[in-house]
């Protein structure tokens, strides 16, 4: 039972984490570049 | 296990018996593969697997399920992270550029860099549509990767295998390099661990199977040998590594050196330049909390912070990944000592020299030996984007955290959990990675304008080079999203192209100008960027017949002589004729002779 509950544990502490990071991402709208010329990228 | 959970087991459990009576506690929960390897004699003892009822015949057994799952849960993981890259039209990001009606042949000059991808995607689109061929070229790489990353875990068990699948295929280094546009190189990648199979059988082949064995190597460089040279040098540092015997080693560098050929004939004839300054602006870089190194340990760390998935560097997911990483290698290096023993620590050597190429580049003293080694000999280039060669570590990583969740995965309730939740750990751990890195990959058609002039130039029998301007390598065209890629006039026509090949890079100290590789580009940046002098002769000298002029937004608001077809880049020459000219697109023609 307590292998039950810490494997349920673990992955709702995953599921949780991820739910989080999907919001987080899905709330923030970065602009694009709006020129057409650009570099290669940045450090 | 058992005997009562053996009477209850299916495909993955077995009754072992020796002499009639059960051997308890001999082995917990083996594999079929751990069990025949103990007690090869005793097979038919082992039960047959339970078999689902309401499938096809051909699917009826669960053997036949189980071999092909991790195959399967690659395409489904490919369509889940390309998701909007998968509808009409063409991916563009970054060195991922495919055009339409692709040339079978371009001359050019400096380091040949899609050679021979370039050549096979237009062969391919011979007969397949482009954008279905980089389509089936994308996914083609998530289930070549996640079926050899599973033919490789020491186990038959579905849920290990699955494991090892998931959590290769759902890597940050496959995300970021996809992210990049390196299709090529994720070709070698995904097959990367047939690489090792079959580098490894070669070491242990009889006389009389070895030629079968080279034959079965070179088909597994297939892929890598498509990619081209980034994706043949990490699977040279496997293969090198991993093949045992004397014989062994020398087919295994004949048969990569012959796969080499069609880039390593132009590298070596090339008049390129690598500059060092590359080793800087390409270096391994810290994407989340953990530094570089420990970046590098969770599969990142490639140079671009815009190719890192939306929310990689978030403490969360930087954290679940190391986890993974240190979990992982724990289980390889416990593999490496029991079933795995014979590849394994060769594997692991491979993945500790890649991984330290990588985090090189990112320390003084390596990045001094890496310069010094690129003005020594241009071959020593490809080693300044280090974090390439943490492929092999991802495959370590992937087997061993199998290893480890075929271990937790028992046939209970809690074994049944951990087991999913060992599948699913790598996609929780960066979930944003899915429906195209979160909007980052997405098709899209090319204007008109691309099309017309790409005909126009295809038509004319008269020989001569294609100038493209503006003077930068790379673009963020609006109808692309923004989504920044290398120029597709590069790779439109069937002429050389001439075009800027300098790299321009931001740092926290500055901008960081990579020199262009082409010896004609570093003759005729100052010529185009010192003055504002016409280009007419200059470019006649070089043999060049058409300028293809992209129009920047900016330029289209003005309206004086200059930017009067839209481009400043018409004043530039004067005598030239406009062959076309678009919304997007300005076409010239220099020769006046026609």
């Amino acid at each position: 039972m307590l292998r039950v509950i810490a494997a349920l544990t673990v992955g709702a502490i995953l599921a949780m984490g991820a739910s989080v990071a999907i919001v987080n991402v899905a709330t923030s709208t970065p602009e694009p570049p709006d020129k057409p010329l650009y570099n290669y990228g940045g450090r | 296990m058992d005997h009562a959970g053996g009477a209850r087991a299916g495909v993955d459990d077995v009754a072992v018996r020796v002499g009639g009576a059960p051997r308890v506690n001999l082995v917990r929960h083996v594999s079929c593969d751990d069990a025949l390897r103990v007690l090869p004699e005793r097979r038919s003892t082992i039960r047959a697997p339970r078999v689902p009822v309401g499938l096809p015949a051909a699917l009826r057994d669960r053997g036949v399920l189980s071999r092909f799952a991790p195959a399967l849960t690659g395409l489904f993981l490919g369509a889940l992270v390309l998701g909007p890259a998968l509808g009409p039209g063409f991916v563009l990001r970054y060195d991922m550029v495919f055009v339409p009606d692709p040339p079978l042949w371009t001359a050019g000059s400096g380091l040949p860099r899609a050679v021979p991808s370039d050549f096979v995607v237009a062969l391919l689109s011979l007969v397949v549509p482009p954008q279905v061929v980089q389509k089936l070229v994308l996914l083609a790489i998530f289930v070549l990767a996640a079926a050899g990353a599973a033919a490789l875990v020491p186990s038959r068990r579905t849920v290990p295998r699955l494991a090892a699948a998931v959590c290769y295929v759902w890597s940050a280094y496959l995300a970021q390099r996809l992210l990049l546009g390196h299709w090529a190189l994720l070709l070698g990648y995904a097959g990367l661990p047939f690489v090792v199979l079959a580098a490894h059988r070669l070491g242990e082949a009889r006389a009389g199977a070895f030629p079968g064995r080279v034959a079965r190597l070179a088909l597994a460089l297939v892929p890598a040998a498509v990619g081209g040279f980034q994706a043949m040098l990490v699977s040279a540092l496997v293969l090198v590594a991993v093949t045992r015997t004397r014989r062994g080693l020398l087919a295994a560098v004949a048969v990569s050196g012959a796969l080499s050929l069609p880039w390593l004939i132009p590298a070596l004839a090339a008049d390129a330049a690598a500059d060092p300054a590359g080793v800087d602006a390409f270096a391994a870089r810290a994407d989340g909390p953990f530094g570089t190194a420990g970046s590098l340990l969770t599969l990142g760390g490639a140079w671009n912070a815009e190719a890192a998935v939306p929310g990689q560097g978030l403490l969360w997911s930087a954290s679940v990944r190391l986890v993974v990483a240190v979990v992982g290698i724990w289980g390889f290096l416990r593999a490496a000592r029991g079933p795995a023993k014979v590849w394994g620590p060769r594997l692991a050597v491979a993945a500790a020299v890649g991984y330290g190429i990588a985090l090189a580049g990112a320390t003084p003293f390596g990045a001094a030996v890496l310069k010094g080694l690129g003005v020594f000999w241009t071959g020593f280039g490809p080693l300044r984007d280090g974090q390439v060669y943490v492929a092999p570590l991802a495959l370590v990583v992937a087997v061993g955290f199998a290893v480890v969740v075929g271990g937790l995965a028992r046939r209970d309730a809690a074994g049944r959990i951990a087991g999913a939740v060992g599948i699913l750990a790598p996609i929780l751990a960066l979930p944003t990675l899915a429906w195209g890195a979160s909007g980052s990959l997405r098709a899209v058609d090319y204007p008109a304008d691309w099309r017309r002039v790409q005909a126009i130039v295809a038509a004319d029998p008269a020989p001569g080079r294609v100038l493209v301007l503006p003077w930068n390598a790379y673009r963020a065209f609006g109808w692309n999203g923004g989504r920044v890629v290398l120029d597709p006039a590069v790779k439109l026509f069937g002429r050389e192209v001439v075009w800027n090949d300098t790299l321009v890079v931001e740092a926290a100290g500055g901008e960081i100008a990579v020199a262009a590789e082409n010896p004609r580009v570093r003759r005729l940046t100052e010529a185009v960027t010192g003055s504002d002098a016409p280009l007419e002769a200059v470019f006649r000298a070089e043999g060049v017949r058409y300028v293809l002029v992209e129009v920047e937004a900016a330029d289209r608001a003005k309206a004086d002589n200059c930017t009067l077809n839209g481009s400043r880049y018409r004043c530039r020459f004067p005598e030239a004729d406009i062959v076309y000219t678009g919304p997007d697109l300005l076409l010239l023609r220099l020769d006046r002779s026609e």
